[in-house]
């Protein structure tokens, strides 16, 4: 009575018995009131715990790992170790690790890992007309044009580089 | 003729066989290994898989280094790499199961799925699947793989046999029987020499001939197993995919060559000790404990002796087992004799656990040192295997396993990136070197 400001139980009863009528609560055999949600179920949002509520637990389910966040498709990469300075104006030197993801379909401009005389080679893939090439990210090497195909097998996703640590 | 069933695919079973897996691993990651023989199982001494242009060559798996040497002298004989191989397999399975969870890993280079009711839900035909997973598989691996389409399991194990390397075999249940009139019945899964001579008294020699018998005589002549073959041959899925991760384990044995070949008492009881703590982290990793323990050794001309000991209680832990081996160790080793094996089997497997206590505080004791055992292992999940070993193991962990020509390290054993030691190393393929 004191939520609504009524003054009499029968105007409480009149309203009550509205709201029934409209769905929005039922009663039980005691007459006792159950709420119900307007579309007839009560979403379950999960258990609340008591205390103070610690939103931290609840973002970490957004984090990843640096796995996740360096590998898309798991399943379609590797490593490789570099060696020698062809990519230097790329920023990767020798000794870092570039993770590659295998494809068939490489596109202009990336970073590519491809077969050359039985050999792992990086370079940029890059189209002069309408012969594809490799070319370095260093003046010092020449560009490489395939006498026949160019086997490129994969392209370049992260470059990892470890520094060792003096303990 | 008449077709054995009316129904195209009543279930849509696929088999997936890698060709030549750990030969084509090894030319997967290394670019100069590729159209060249390759063969692994350097370290044995023997060819444990054999590539493509070495099998063209007439090299087969099991063949001696010298008989592969006489055949092809350029082939490249390489050590087994198992750590690359698993990646790969785990890779495997788990491009499969981007389409269904229904994977039943049935060894390191072969699995069977199931793709019944995938069709409305990945909006594809069978086939369309099947060409999808296998075009995966390729893509994301390097490796090619023989694929196999059927009703069942049975069916789809000849159907990935029937165009290898790299097939890809479409059996409609209303085909079967044109497939099944060309295999002859040993070629069937499941179907052991016994058996097929056995059915070719009947006049039995095709897998046709076999599906068209009928039920009661089926019934009548042939046990539990070789019914249940009857009825994938006829296009009924009987038997079940197993899931789960692996099979359950019946035995663990763990056996290591060496080389060279020995005849000191120490050394041999260092590399059964060294087999006894492989096959115990085995057993609790998954589990188990054994009742019975054997150990066997082979001499430098082929002659096996083994002795069995039954335990009084079950166990998994090295330090109760090794005792025992030592001071039984005598029956069977000869001083004049040189041995290049040891094995070990544990055997009458039950879960950990289920164990009754006894009147003297055995099962006390026990736990204490499986307490401590606990410990080891999670000191080995954190800096690899065998970081904490047995005194009498020492002699086997110093040094290599072999020398000579068969102590070369696989190549990614040889290639450790900064960070990484000869026990761990990063769980992604490493295709070398760069430039």
């Amino acid at each position: 009575m004191e939520l609504v400001g009524f003054r009499s139980r029968q105007a409480v009863a009149r309203l009550v018995d509205r709201l029934v009528a409209e769905g929005l609560v039922t009663k039980d055999p005691q007459g006792k009131l159950i709420p119900r949600a307007p579309n007839g179920e009560v979403p379950l949002l999960g258990i609340v715990e008591a205390g103070f509520p610690s939103p931290a637990e609840e973002e970490l389910i957004d984090t990843m790992s640096l796995d996740e966040y360096l590998i898309e498709n798991k399943e379609a990469s590797y490593i490789l170790r570099v060696k020698g300075d062809s990519m230097i104006g790329a920023g990767i030197r020798e000794g870092d690790l570039v993770i590659v993801e295998r494809t068939n379909t490489p596109r202009v401009g990336d970073i590519v890992i491809a077969e050359v005389d039985g050999e792992w080679t990086m370079k940029y893939l890059r189209k002069r007309g309408e012969t594809l090439y490799l070319a370095a990210a260093n003046p010092r090497y020449k560009p490489i044009v395939p006498k026949e195909e160019l086997k490129v097998v994969a392209v370049v996703t992260a470059v990892v580089r470890k520094y060792a640590r003096r303990r | 003729m008449q077709p054995l069933t009316l129904r195209s695919f009543a279930r849509a079973i696929l088999h997936i066989d890698a060709d030549a897996f750990f030969a084509s691993c090894e030319q997967a990651v290394n670019p100069t290994l590729k159209g060249k023989p390759v063969v692994t199982g350097k370290e044995r001494g023997i060819a444990s898989a054999v590539s493509y242009e070495a099998k063209a060559r007439g090299v087969k798996r099991g063949m001696t280094i010298r008989e592969i040497k006489q055949l092809c002298p350029d082939a490249i004989h390489l050590p087994s790499d198992y750590e690359t191989y698993s990646l790969f397999s785990q890779r495997m399975f788990a491009i499969v199961r981007r389409y269904t969870p229904d994977v039943e890993e049935y060894s390191i280079d072969e699995c069977f799925c199931d793709l019944t009711g995938l069709r409305r839900p990945l909006r594809m035909s069978y086939e369309t699947m099947a060409a999808r997973i296998k075009a995966d598989l390729e893509h994301d691996l390097g490796l090619t793989f023989a694929v196999g389409l059927a009703p069942t399991k049975v069916v789809a194990k000849l159907a990935s046999k029937w165009q290898k390397p790299a097939g890809l075999t479409i059996i409609r249940g209303t085909d079967l029987h044109l497939y099944l009139d060309q295999v002859p019945i040993e070629n069937v899964w499941g179907i052991g020499p016994q058996t097929t001579a056995y059915l070719t008294r009947f006049g039995i020699t095709t897998a046709l001939d076999f599906a068209r018998q009928d039920e009661l005589w089926v019934r009548s002549k042939l046990t539990k197993p070789h019914q249940d073959i009857w009825h994938e041959l006829r296009g009924t899925a009987v038997i079940p995919l197993e899931f789960g991760e692996h099979h359950a384990y019946q035995s663990i044995s763990k056996t290591k060559t060496f080389t060279p070949p020995t005849s000191d008492r120490d050394m041999l009881l260092a590399q059964l000790s060294k087999n006894v703590e492989n096959a115990c982290i085995k057993a609790r990793r998954h589990k188990l404990e054994a009742r019975r323990v054997s150990f066997f050794l082979r001499t430098q001309d082929f002659r096996h002796t083994g002795y069995e000991l039954v335990l009084s209680r079950p166990t998994n832990v090295p330090s109760v087992i090794v005792p025992l081996i030592n001071t039984h160790l005598d029956i069977i080793y000869r001083p004049t004799l040189r041995y290049r094996l040891t094995g070990v089997v544990l055997s009458h497997l039950r879960g950990e656990g289920d164990t009754q206590l006894d009147l003297f505080g055995e099962t006390l004791r026990a736990e204490r040192v499986r307490r401590i055992y606990d410990g080891i292992d999670r000191l080995d999940a954190k800096y690899g295997k065998h970081t904490v070993f047995l005194g009498s193991s020492f002699p086997a962990m110093q040094g290599q396993q072999h020398t000579g020509d068969r102590a070369e390290l696989p190549r990614r054993q040889r290639m450790l990136l900064q960070g990484e030691n000869e026990r761990q190393r990063l769980g992604i393929p490493l295709l070398g070197d760069v430039r």
